[in-house]
């Protein structure tokens, strides 16, 4: 028994150093694009949103041709919500598996790992999250997530609108808090609001009440708490225990599905920013973008049952403005890839029209962001 | 016979070598994947040398691997220190740390101890996500600079490849030293009875606190060495998670043995390429294999080694 | 709103959280009190018990056969793990058993993964009602429920471990394996029953406690590590010792983050913890 497991080690051992070989980007058959998603860990009830949105991109392009008669192929692997195995994963990407782009990502340090090897490689890179993408110093990467100051420039619009001056921060520690946080200071003077008080939590903690409890005392009009998922939900319910009845502003990144169910018992007034892909029957017919959405729901719901929400609607148009580049630049390889994305005008995706500069790689403007709120265990608009 | 048992080492130290230009076949990624392994190698091997020598449970090894990645991290990108001057600093600073706590928290018994060295790991984390001023929070710290030792930079895989290793090597040699000295032999005798050693006179104290300084500069190296490599750094990637990795890497390859925890790190930093697949299965996966290994292989992989090696030489000498 | 009232909702906060990790701290001490194992796997059974329950009424199960159904279930996993993989191993190294409980709370995580999948699951609380409002601060109904299961938790222990045969027999083994043996005691048994014990209050804490949470498959490692934090304050020797730890280390949290700064309040907490060991080594309540 033992001399049986001993050979399976001398076995395994032997097979790790000889599976290796060099193996360089082919120029032959299909495209390789690389997906790095959060498939296990903290984020993977979102990753797997983005990896069926981006495979079925994949699908359909291929379906109708290709590009450039030739099919893409989309290899997808899991970085564990962790930045250094994201790191690792791109690496495997660009050099064992030959990808001429990569797409994927859902957090700010597993986004700045990747961008960091994208970057080294020259690999263009086009990641789905929070990260602002700095075009002097990443110069291969691009977002196809709207900026993050979309996500609270026009919920304070509508705060505006609604006569809401006195807003209380509840940030989770994390980079999600430090984002909401900056920016909320950074833009609260131009819509007239005035931050009383901030608190951070713990994302694990099981109770918010007593930095509710101390923040109530400010006299706050709504609470602006720039988390994604449970906490989120925690955050509103806790605020119902304590009659709390005020609006609380969240991330976009709840605009699904699931976000809707663990908030079906709360009575707070909960509002979420999000791209049209949230909510598309409530966008006018003349808006180009509503065909687009129309189109992938249809093929989405028919492969998953589902129709693509929000976090789908990224990767889908990271794949679009990839494929779209790629009928244009003179060849695949990285430099002249990444020339052609920044080229990018007018580029109709589920998103928004992407539109990339040298000193723009969002592509996005402030009004592809709506701002909705449930209701009865639907999204409503607010503020388109 | 007795030649080659005497120089056995001269073979994995040539494969080391010759690795990235032959098997590696110039790819970066497969050089890089063994950056990796050689900065967990220190890191264990530094673990062993606490927990396997001297019996100190440390349930937050990677306090120390942040303390030095961290000084590295924000002295070259942020206040454009060397990288060689930012990592001797790491090093001094978190030996020191070390030594501050040394004798309070290593005079604790086991399951305590191991809750004081998981708290100071917490601790740590929570002081890097709340300087955020300094350290970028929990966002991360970019644009690292590569290492360069006086003007020569390491960019390229390879060349980065030969430094890490060579300084893995001096780690294991060094810890084979210690371990073989006078001063290791002391260790041992505290791990097998500590009242039994104080009985005959040795400062039991100070022994455990040298040792677990020199663990603890180990590991502020690995931390260095981990920063120029991944360019960017972010507080997840030094919980307590990462601490009970370390862990598993001195259990999996044989505690107590120097080559044991070496042949875990290999291990448990190459196991994902057979597994990248399939994902949903991995974290299922890998507690079987560990369970396998604990209950087949109790004295870890490098057990397995050493009982084939003696049956080999056992019949040869005949 | 009086100008105290949120001074009182710390009290309550603190109450909410420390309730749960009273709970889990039990479970972790009655393991080692038996076996001298200390065991990273509770709190998988905390999420297996909880995610079972959700399970069970969804399917239209009424919520007290439910619940009485998880706790066997887990009870039976934990003893069925303790006689397949424990029990193998029991002479190796302390480390290596450590370990191996590592190992097992990867091996029922991952498959919690595959069973229930990533997304969060709810579960009702035990009874309808508003919380509860007290000098202008509010505390949720289930948290009484938990506090009262716990009591009945501790009484329960108290009864089987004072009053029965089989709990003195256990705790005899704890004391002294080789004496216990030769008296003719069935070690393994014991073994078996701790682990019975441990998994069972490991999944009643987590069924308590989900209403208040969102369960998913990895929810289990907060509520643990903060169980070993309460059970290092209390000290390992001490049942009673780990509830009142428990709650401790709630109501320190909650006025660390009310009234000092909830962005370091771990910091805080983590280095309070390391005073207390520094200073008393064995716990607050341990026997040196």
């Amino acid at each position: 028994m033992k001399k049986l497991f001993v050979l399976m080690i001398l076995c395994f051992v032997f097979v790790m150093f000889t599976g290796v070989g060099p193996v360089m980007a082919q120029t032959k058959a299909p495209y390789k694009i690389g997906g790095i998603f959060p498939l296990t860990g903290y984020l993977s009830w979102l990753g797997e949103y983005k990896k069926k949105g981006s495979e079925l991109k994949v699908e359909l392009i291929n379906k109708a041709g290709g590009v450039n008669g030739r099919p893409l192929e989309l290899v997808v692997y899991d970085d564990q919500s962790s930045p250094e195995t994201g790191s690792r994963i791109a690496q495997r990407l660009v050099s064992k598996d030959g990808a001429i782009a990569m797409i994927g990502t859902a957090s700010v340090p597993i986004s700045g790992a990747v961008a960091s090897v994208g970057n080294r490689y020259k690999i263009p890179t086009i990641i789905g999250s929070g990260y602002e993408v700095d075009p002097k110093k990443d110069y291969y990467v691009f977002n196809s997530a709207h900026k993050t100051d979309f996500a609270v420039e026009r919920p304070f619009q509508y705060f505006k609108d609604k006569g809401i001056t006195k807003v209380a921060l509840l940030m989770p520690i994390g980079p999600l808090g430090e984002l909401g946080g900056g920016l909320a200071r950074k833009y609260a003077p131009k819509y007239g609001i005035t931050i009383v008080g901030e608190e951070r939590f713990d994302v694990k903690a099981p109770d918010i009440t007593a930095q509710l409890a101390k923040l109530r005392t400010l006299g706050p009009q709504a609470v602006f708490s720039f988390c994604t998922g449970e906490p989120a939900a925690l955050v509103a319910r806790n605020m119902a225990q304590l009659s709390m009845n005020i609006p609380v502003l969240v991330s976009h990144g709840n605009a699904n599905p699931g976000f809707l169910k663990l908030v079906s018992n709360v009575n707070i007034p909960i509002i979420v920013p999000a791209g049209r892909a949230a909510a598309p029957e409530s966008i006018p017919d003349s808006d180009p973008c509503k065909k687009v959405i129309l189109d992938f729901n249809k093929a989405h719901q028919q492969k998953f049952g589902e129709p693509a929400n929000y976090y789908s609607a990224e990767m889908v148009d990271a794949v679009d403005i990839i494929a779209a580049a790629l009928k244009v630049a003179p060849s695949a390889e990285g430099e002249k890839l990444r020339d052609a994305i920044e080229k990018t005008k007018g580029l109709v995706g589920m998103n928004g029209i992407y539109n990339f500069s040298p000193t723009d790689h969002h592509g996005t403007v402030l009004q592809d962001m709506m701002v909705l709120t449930v209701k009865d265990g639907k999204w409503q608009v607010l503020l388109k | 016979m007795k030649l080659s048992k005497q120089f056995w080492w001269i073979l994995p130290l040539v494969f080391i070598a010759i690795y990235p230009v032959t098997l590696a076949g110039g790819s970066p990624y497969w050089s890089g994947l063994l950056i990796f392994v050689g900065i967990y190698v220190i890191l264990a091997v530094g673990l062993d040398l606490l927990m396997g020598y001297t019996g100190q449970i440390s349930v937050g090894h990677a306090a120390y691997f942040a303390i030095g990645a961290y000084t590295s991290g924000v002295l070259t990108a942020k206040y454009g220190f060397s990288p060689l001057g930012a990592m001797v600093i790491g090093m001094a600073l978190t030996g020191a740390v070390a030594w501050a706590l040394g004798r309070p928290v290593l005079a604790l018994k086991e399951y305590y101890l191991a809750m004081a060295t998981l708290a100071f790991n917490e601790i740590v984390v929570t002081l890097i996500i709340g300087l955020e001023w300094l350290t970028g929070g929990a966002s991360g710290l970019r644009d690292i600079p590569p290492f360069s030792i006086f003007g020569l930079v390491l960019s390229n895989h390879m060349h980065y490849y030969y430094f890490v290793w060579a300084v893995v090597i001096i780690v294991i040699t060094s810890s084979l030293a210690v371990v073989r000295s006078a001063f290791g032999r002391t260790l041992l005798a505290i791990h097998s009875d500590e009242i039994a050693a104080r009985a005959f006179g040795v400062d039991t104290a100070k022994y455990k606190t040298r040792i677990f300084v020199l663990a603890s500069v180990f590991a502020s190296m690995a931390g260095s060495l981990f920063t120029h490599y991944m360019g960017f750094l972010a507080p997840d990637d030094f919980g307590v998670l990462t601490s009970i990795n370390i862990l598993v890497m001195l259990f999996l390859g044989g505690i107590g043995t120097i080559y044991g925890p070496i042949l875990g790190a290999f291990f448990m930093k190459l196991l994902p390429e057979l597994t990248y697949q399939i994902h949903d299965y991995e974290l299922l996966l890998n507690g079987l294999i560990l369970i396998v290994v604990l209950v087949f292989m109790p004295k870890g992989l490098f057990g397995i080694f050493t009982g084939i090696w003696e049956k080999m030489f056992a019949r040869a000498d005949k | 709103m009086t100008d105290f009232s949120h001074i009182v909702q710390f009290f309550f906060s603190g109450l909410t959280t420390g309730s749960m990790y009273a709970l889990i701290a039990v479970s972790l001490v009655i393991v080692y009190k038996v076996s001298l194992l200390i065991c990273f796997a509770q709190g998988e059974f905390f999420v297996i018990g909880a995610l079972t329950m959700v399970t069970l009424v969804s399917k239209g199960l009424p919520m007290p056969l439910a619940f009485v159904l998880s706790i066997l279930i887990s009870t039976v996993l934990g003893a069925l793990v303790q006689r397949v993989l424990i029990k193998p191993i029991q002479n190796a190294s302390i480390g290596n058993l450590i370990v191996m409980t590592i190992a097992i709370s990867l091996a029922l995580r991952g498959s919690a993964l595959l069973i229930w999948g990533k997304e969060s699951h709810i579960l009702k609380p035990f009874s309808s009602g508003a919380p509860i409002p007290v000098l202008g601060a509010t505390l949720q109904p289930q948290v009484l429920w938990i506090i009262g299961i716990t009591i009945i938790v501790l009484f329960m222990i108290w009864i089987f471990f004072e009053k029965t045969m089989l709990g003195i027999a256990m705790r005899a083994c704890a004391e002294n394996r080789l004496g216990a043996s030769l008296m003719g005691i069935s070690t393994n048994k014991a073994a078996l029953l701790a682990w019975a014990w441990g998994s069972g209050i490991g999944a009643l804490a987590g069924m308590a406690v989900a209403p208040l949470l969102f369960m998913q498959y990895g929810s289990g490692v907060m509520p643990m590590v903060k169980g070993f934090i309460a059970v290092s304050i209390g000290g390992l020797s001490s049942i009673v010792g780990s509830v009142v730890a428990g709650f401790l280390l709630g109501t320190v949290e909650a006025y660390t983050i009310g009234l000092i700064s909830s962005k370091f309040s771990d910091t805080i907490v983590f280095s309070l913890l390391m005073v207390v060991l520094i200073f008393k080594p064995s716990g607050l309540f341990g026997k040196g």
